[in-house]
């Protein structure tokens, strides 16, 4: 097993380009290799149990209205009301419900309407909100200018400014500039992202050495193209993580559009749903509940698959082989 | 013509840290020069500098005739290999070769030629789709000058090459270093900290201390003439042995033993002072207790022997104080716990493999009276 695990790594000499599989069998076994097995840690065999019992109903608890939401989203209204949460009822009524939702049921609007809008929205915020903390983290970590500690201090502080103590304020400055009912009164906000900067900063500082950048510029190369050619590919996982928190923080946002959009196709999907919620609450029109389910479900979805697309990014050796220890 | 000429180069940094102090130092075209001195003597900073990657706060820097202060380091047309490698993890090794080049915008043949030939010179031709991580220490450390010697600049840096690979690739690595530089023949400033290093690859190697050069020479001057204490402790292996003296009526005075026959016109001015009395471990001849009747030779009592095959480091006692790690502690400022503390023996003899000799043993070390060196204790520079 051991001898099976070293050998990619114990014969380099003997390997031209490899493929991408070769290349993921070995990272596999690399990563196999490098975990230590859990008996080596030093934790008594009861401990160990302890851990795992509270890991796997910590992970349940979590889980548990993902199930619910999964279950009843194939449910009639009725049945969500009267049948056992945690299981199937007949019938199945899931093809009705996700048909609904591509129409005006209650004259409040589309869900499906909202859902692209939340679309559109994340995907431009997130990567616009990507690319200047990937700028920005570039900038802050390696070079030194004029009031750099100064705006970085005030970039920080901006992380702990909660968005509904600025509500107000920021209403009546949309309203100065046009911003009111527009998709760039909601896309430009979210692609400010102080957390992302924050953290591409810290990951730049901690994986592109000095010495690499300072060897591109000796190489002849400009500070642009240092930036894309040198420093953007090895900044990818820390990107990754950046776009999806950014799209995800777009993605729940509640407040923002709630404040600064009146017109109903302009509403993500959180918006628009809650409209539903206060509809069905104050009507007494239950038929909207099933599509309350239906679309939220439909609405988590898209976040789970991004977190599995994205989650091969992250690993780590990005600098394997550049700079010697 | 000289390549590279450093006139009053300083650095001062914002902390009021003087790096480096009026450095003058000049790199003749096809030299292969050495900067050399213990770990933060300011020699990476003075490289640095030469390269454009670090502020010059006084002096300037010339290439050629050609004043390169101000120029950005991608416009000064030098190489730099880094001590870390600092290769692009992400690019193949040819990507790597040849990544100046593009920066360069070289045309595409002419720059898949130049990568093969400097591949080839280093004998990385197979390796050229690899990735740095796919690469054994050594192999990296090919790409890094194959990255360098690919842009046939006018000069090379190189920080510590060899100081991240084992002890026995290293000394290939020397030599091969050494050849890559005879068929390049560009001017090339070399900084390490290993003094067999800088002995072994150097035409003149330069020795930093402190941020102030002492002595720029050739290996063989700055061994057998060096121009003070501190180049005197730190160049050779074992290093020189090092006494407080004096010189008494034209005789040498170590403790309480007497060595007539030393006359130098310089040491008169020291008579009845004291001196700094050094000798290198090479230099000090062994003979068994009662034979010792050349006239300037020492009894010692042997305290250990290493026996290196080749060789044999006989480390000794006499009764007189070794100014060595005393000496180089106040001219460094930094103090060697353990080269103070070590009582046991203040001297090192290198004598043959086959030579009888025990711990244990009384023993007389002779020495020819031009072997001694002299130095000034206030000073510390060589008595001349």
């Amino acid at each position: 097993m051991s001898a099976q695990t070293l050998a990619p790594t114990a014969r380099p000499a003997q390997r031209g380009r490899e493929t991408r599989r070769e290349r993921r069998h070995r990272e596999r076994l690399e990563e196999q290799a490098a975990t230590i097995p859990v008996e080596l840690y030093g934790l008594r065999r009861g401990t160990v149990t302890v851990l795992t019992t509270v890991s796997v109903l910590f992970a349940i608890f979590t889980l548990i209205p993902i199930v619910w939401i999964i279950i009843n989203a194939t449910k009639t209204e009725a049945n969500i009301f009267e049948s056992f949460g945690f299981w199937f009822a007949s019938p199945f009524d899931f093809s009705h419900t996700f048909a609904n939702l591509f129409r005006d049921i209650d004259g409040q609007g589309v869900y499906f309407r909202w859902f692209l809008n939340t679309v559109i929205y994340s995907l431009v915020a997130g990567v616009g909100a990507t690319v200047l903390a990937a700028l920005g983290g570039y900038g802050f970590a390696r070079f030194e200018f004029r009031g750099s500690k100064l705006f970085f201090a005030f970039i920080i502080a901006g992380l702990l400014v909660p968005i509904t103590l600025v509500a107000v304020p920021l209403y009546l400055v949309y309203a100065k500039v046009h911003l009111i009912n527009s998709i760039w009164g909601m896309i430009l906000p979210s692609m400010v992202s102080p957390v992302g900067l924050y953290l591409m900063r810290t990951y730049v500082t901690l994986s592109i050495p000095r010495e690499l950048l300072d060897s591109a510029r000796v190489d002849g190369a400009s500070e642009v193209r240092i930036f894309f050619r040198v420093a953007l590919p090895l900044m990818v996982p820390g990107l990754m993580t950046v776009l999806l928190l950014s799209v995800a923080g777009t993605w729940n946002n509640y407040i923002l559009p709630l404040i600064i959009f009146s017109a109903n196709n302009l509403y993500p999907a959180t918006v628009g749903m809650g409209l539903w919620l206060q509809h069905a609450g104050n009507s007494g029109d239950n038929d909207l509940y099933p599509l309350l389910v239906t679309g939220g479900l439909v609405t988590v979805i898209p976040m789970i698959a991004l977190f599995a697309v994205l989650q091969r990014y992250w690993r780590g050796g990005l600098l394997l082989g550049s700079v010697a220890n | 013509m000289s390549a590279i000429t450093l006139s009053g180069l300083t650095k001062i940094y914002p902390t009021g840290v003087r790096a480096i102090d009026s450095l003058d130092l000049e790199v003749r075209d096809h030299e292969f020069v050495v900067l050399v001195g213990p770990s933060g003597c300011g020699k990476t900073t003075a490289l640095r500098m030469v390269a454009g990657l670090e502020a010059v706060t006084n002096g300037t820097i010339r290439f050629g005739d050609r004043v390169v202060n101000d120029v950005s380091p991608r416009q000064r047309d030098v190489a730099m290999v880094f001590q870390s490698y600092a290769l692009y993890p992400h690019l193949s090794v040819a990507e790597n070769i040849g990544f100046a080049l593009i920066n360069k915008k070289v045309p595409r043949a002419e720059r898949e030629r130049r990568v093969r030939s400097a591949a080839e010179l280093l004998g990385l031709s197979d390796l050229l789709n690899r990735k740095p991580d796919r690469l054994s220490g050594g192999q990296r450390q090919r790409v890094a000058m194959g990255r360098a010697i690919v842009r046939e600049p006018s000069a090379f840096l190189m920080d510590e090459p060899l100081s991240s690979l084992d002890a026995k690739l290293r000394v290939q690595m020397r030599s091969e270093v050494l050849r890559v530089h005879h068929e390049i023949g560009a001017a090339t400033l070399y900084v390490t900290h290993d003094q067999v290093e800088a002995m072994t690859m150097g035409d003149r190697v330069a020795v930093l201390h402190a941020g102030v050069l002492q002595q720029y020479g050739t290996p063989r001057e700055l061994y057998q003439r060096p121009a003070n204490l501190f180049v005197a402790g730190f160049i050779g292996s074992p290093e020189m042995n090092l006494y407080e003296a004096s010189i008494s009526d034209g005789d040498l005075v170590l403790g309480s033993q007497r060595i007539a026959g030393i006359v130098r016109p310089a040491l008169t001015a020291y008579s009845g002072r004291k001196v700094i009395a050094g000798v290198r471990p090479e230099d000090l001849v062994l003979g068994a207790d009662g034979n010792g009747t050349a006239p300037a030779a020492l009894t010692a009592r042997v305290r250990v022997v290493e026996m290196l095959g080749s060789e044999q480091h006989v480390f000794f006692s006499i009764d007189a104080p070794a100014a060595g790690a005393r000496m180089l502690a106040a001219a460094t400022g930094e103090i060697e716990s353990g080269l103070l503390a070590s009582e046991a023996h203040n001297g090192t003899a290198r004598v043959g493999p086959r030579t009888p000799v025990r711990a244990g043993d009384r023993i007389t070390l002779s020495v020819e009276p031009q072997q001694w060196h002299f130095f000034d204790p206030d000073t510390g520079l060589t008595i001349r």
